[in-house]
């Protein structure tokens, strides 16, 4: 349904702590060089979709304004996409359907966030309402640690072994992060490192746990015809699914996360897939922690409920395994709030491009990609794939 | 806010430490000089002030810099008696848009130097194509400000 | 895929201050919007939003706060900042693409919550420059208002004369904040805000809860008798800097173009039976005329002054009040299209226009001076 759809390009700053540009600049960077790395012209660029996390990250509102020429924007129509921590796959989407509606045939994306120059966990606190919720909730690690509990108690996971799988989640991506030059975090970490590291909000602790990243992602969507006429390596998006639960953190059971079920099934359904684990090649799921990502595994379907701890200790999910899992090192190791969305989507193109360097996953044709938003609220997936 | 149904008060105070990055940075010592810099695009022939990374137009990285001219004339001005939010300095002020010679932007900023008791008075010493002046503080820090006004050029 | 979208209902708070729960505003307009169409949650496509963290009282992310209150729970929806046209296109596109069939575009904005809007939309300068002068939105206006007097010698007076007219019209508008019979010297003697503008000629701050039902074609005809069709959009954003703009050549011809264009329009004057635009400031109305083709560059004032954009002139514009009373700046869009929809049905009570209104234009700015325009066509 809609027209067919294909990812012809993306681009990424390198991620970390940008203090050498402004906020504009480091747009610029990732702008600048998805058209130098297409050959596109920005004058064929019929409209933008630009998304940042909302104002107080970066204390400048309406950043679209800030990023117009940047953007390649003006005297162009634009629209300006924000769903909290998925905003990046929301991003994606907009792109998505403003070329499957026929609207247009050639549509910039851009994600971009620049933390370091505020307070992140303060900015998070304030997604909270101050009637209720905002006292009890300190940013962003406590809801996580708390979902965390609830399942691992639920499906009856020792708590040494969803220690262990974590940690190994959380050494190997820190270590497949060398292999991506765009990477915030790339360390070569111990079990001991991590399993000893200083404690955020119990369990997780500061290896289980993203940074604060700078950066921006730029991405250009197309139409069958543009894609054909521009002959670029095309990523098809064969399916895309989206779900929100309440806004009250204790509303919804988050150990079998509805919204991230029905978010994994709507993008099978429309791509055709039945065994995930089976048909994906690979999948760049959004895992700002170690202990969230485990849970992923379940909810859309890579494995049983339960099992992702043994899973992943057996190397099922590892870049050798038969499920890679974020082998660019994922939303852990870089984390610029309003591109990581787009980032997963960028890696999961790369992949069924072959142009993911030295992180590719040989013969890779279907990938997915996930952004996760809100106070464990959102989460959207749309699958890439090579063939139309 | 004084409401006559229940409220709950919340004020947010977040701090920001934004990276100026080479431009502004440099753009900001030369305030501190007293000198005004802007940057030219060679492809489109223009000069731009506060200096600019990048042109607006044609978006080609600039890094040809330029001591601008710290005279030029009144493009628009408003006048303001009453305290808003981000207003620089104490009311009355007068924001003004004014194209300093050589360049090919508006320059936002303040007139001073004047009567400004109110709009009327104002609009005896200013208007549309007055020659103003930048006039320095003493003290300076790498802001804006450290411009204090433009006066009239008499 | 659909050929058409329809505009099936339209749900609204009013404009003045109300001591309601927020969330309990954006439930009820949900909940009356789908009772209106007959529909129930489960059966709603996708939810997309409008709303801007900034003026949002202080709660981030902000289509988490209300997701649920806006009937999303576990749908497929998203959200898009700022701009409620912005929101109503994106659920015209999901329509179109096939997805979905229904969409519910809701916009929010609770105006009595956040603080002035001249603090808010101080924000939307840059740290390094324009922070650091003082810019907002009402500096911005008037700078272009003196610019606009002194190129074409619109007066006050002309100014004024926008105000009278959306003020009185707004008497016939249950949903508007302010309405009243003022007169040119009413406006003349209220306070000066930012020379040249005075308070009255200023917006105020209003509610704006906002929900819209569309339609795929088919399903739209079966929900309504009288389903108002998408027919044209077209939208343009202009540079950053203050100085680096003309403020009198700025980004609405070319967003209206574009609708007109899609909307297979060559006469906008002619062709359009009523015009909601947004202007913030009563001077901005004249200036958008000019842009939307309704006159030459520079006649706006006389375009007023003939009468033709009264309520029985030959293109009425803003019979709803128009932004001037009411203004919830985000979703002020979505009620001007809410306006032109009812006016086409023949439901705009008091306010309905006596000719036929068969074609409407809906129109919004946000940012500094007409920073970003949006033109919506819609048509019976």
């Amino acid at each position: 349904m809609g027209r067919p759809v294909a990812i012809i390009g993306s681009a990424q700053t390198n991620h970390g702590k940008r203090f050498d540009v402004t906020y504009p600049e480091l747009v610029k960077e990732a702008v600048d060089a998805v058209f130098e790395k297409t050959g596109i012209s920005p004058d064929d660029i019929e409209g933008v979709v630009s998304g940042t996390m909302p104002s107080m990250m970066e204390g400048v509102a309406l950043t679209h304004f800030y990023f117009a020429e940047v953007l390649r924007s003006v005297g162009k129509p634009i629209l300006k996409t924000e769903t909290c921590g998925s905003t990046g796959i929301s991003l994606a989407f907009t792109g998505y359907y403003w070329v499957a509606s026929g609207m247009a045939d050639l549509i910039l994306v851009v994600g971009s966030e620049k933390m370091n120059e505020g307070d992140s966990q303060a900015t998070m606190t304030t997604v909270l309402e101050p009637f209720y919720q905002r006292s009890f909730i300190a940013g962003a690690p406590g809801v996580f640690s708390m979902q965390s509990q609830e399942w691992s108690v639920k499906f009856g996971i020792p708590e040494e072994k969803v220690r262990a799988a974590a940690t190994r989640l959380s050494v190997d991506h820190h270590n497949d992060a060398f292999d991506n030059p765009h990477a915030h975090i790339k360390k070569r970490l111990t079990e001991e490192e991590v399993n000893t590291a200083r404690i955020i909000t119990y369990p997780v602790r500061l290896w289980d746990v993203c940074p604060n990243s700078d950066g921006a992602c730029a991405m250009i969507f197309a139409s069958e015809a543009m894609a054909k006429k521009l002959g670029l390596k095309a990523a098809w998006v064969k399916g895309i699914g989206y779900s929100g639960e309440e806004y009250w953190f204790g509303d919804s059971e988050k150990a079998i996360w509805q919204c991230a079920i029905d978010a994994s099934r709507q993008a099978y359904d429309m791509a055709g897939i039945k065994n995930p684990r089976k048909e994906l090649d690979v999948a760049e799921v959004y895992n700002p922690f170690t202990f969230q990502e485990l849970l992923y595994y379940e909810c859309f379907g890579f494995c049983d409920f339960g099992e992702a701890c043994d899973l992943t200790l057996k190397g099922t999910f590892s870049r050798e395994g038969e499920l890679p899992c974020d082998p660019s090192g994922g939303t852990l190791c870089s984390n610029p709030i309003g591109a990581t969305g787009l980032n997963r989507a960028a890696e999961a193109a790369l992949q069924v491009t072959g142009q993911a360097g030295d992180h590719q996953i040989p013969g890779a044709k279907l990938s997915l990609a996930h952004a996760m938003g809100g106070v464990d609220q959102f989460n959207g997936v749309m699958i890439l794939g090579s063939e139309k | 806010m004084k409401k006559d149904y229940n409220t709950m008060e919340n004020v947010i105070r977040l701090p920001h430490k934004y990276a100026a990055g080479q431009t502004f940075a440099r753009f900001y010592n030369g305030l501190k000089e007293s000198k005004i810099y802007g940057t030219s695009c060679p492809a489109c022939d223009k000069v731009f002030v506060p200096a600019r990374s990048f042109c607006p137009s044609c978006l080609t990285n600039l890094s040809d810099w330029v001591e601008v001219s710290q005279e030029g004339e009144v493009v628009s001005w408003t006048y303001s008696n009453k305290e808003f939010f981000g207003m620089p300095g104490k009311p009355p002020v007068v924001i003004a848009l004014i194209r300093l010679d050589g360049t090919d932007c508006d320059f936002l900023h303040l007139i001073g130097g004047i009567n400004k008791d109110d709009p009327d008075t104002v609009k005896s010493s200013i208007k549309k194509g007055t020659r103003v002046r930048a006039a320095w503080n003493d003290d300076k820090i790498g802001h804006m400000l450290d411009i204090k006004c433009f006066e009239p050029v008499s | 895929m659909t050929n058409r979208v329809g505009i099936v209902e339209v749900a609204m708070t009013p404009g003045v201050e109300s001591k309601d729960y927020f969330l309990d505003q954006v439930f009820r307009v949900t909940k009356e919007v789908l009772d209106k169409a007959g529909l129930k949650r489960d059966d709603l496509g996708t939810v997309i939003s409008a709303s801007s963290d900034v003026f949002h009282g202080g709660v981030s992310c902000a289509s988490s706060y209300y997701w649920d209150a806006g009937g999303a729970f576990l749908k497929n929806g998203s959200r898009q900042d700022g701009e409620s046209l912005f929101a109503f296109i994106y659920a015209v596109m999901r329509i179109l693409t096939g997805h979905f069939d229904t969409a519910l575009v809701l916009g929010v904005c609770k105006g009595s919550e956040n603080p002035d809007d001249d603090m808010l939309t101080h924000f939307f300068t840059d740290p390094f420059y324009q922070r650091q002068v003082g810019l907002n939105e009402t500096v911005a206006a008037a700078l272009q208002k003196r610019e606009y007097m002194d190129s074409y010698g619109i007066s006050d007076e002309q100014c004024a004369g926008v105000v009278v007219k959306n003020l009185e019209n707004a008497l016939g508008n249950p949903y508007a904040h302010v309405k009243k019979k003022v007169t040119v010297d009413d406006v003349l003697a209220s306070q000066v805000v930012m020379d040249p503008l005075k308070a009255m000629e200023c917006a105020p701050k209003s509610e704006g809860m906002i929900a819209m039902l569309l339609a795929k074609e088919d399903l739209a005809k079966k929900l309504t008798d009288k389903p108002v069709w998408f027919e044209g959009y077209g939208s343009s954003i202009d540079k950053f800097y203050l100085g680096d703009r003309d403020l009198l050549e700025g980004q609405l011809p070319n967003a209206a173009k574009r609708a007109y264009d899609a909307a297979g329009i060559k006469d906008p004057k002619k062709e359009i039976d009523v015009a909601e635009i947004c202007e913030p400031y009563a001077f901005q109305e004249l200036l958008w005329y000019e842009d939307l083709g309704f006159c030459d560059r520079g006649e706006g004032g006389k375009l007023l002054d003939s009468g033709a954009t009264a309520r029985n002139g030959e293109i009425p514009v803003n019979p709803s009040g128009g932004v001037l009373a009411s203004n919830p700046y985000v979703t002020r869009g979505l009620y001007r299209l809410a306006e032109g929809f009812l006016q086409i049905r023949g439901q705009a009570g008091e306010r309905q226009l006596d000719s036929k209104v068969n074609k409407a234009l809906a129109h919004s700015t946000h940012g500094f001076a007409g920073q970003c325009h949006a033109v919506a066509i819609i048509g019976s």
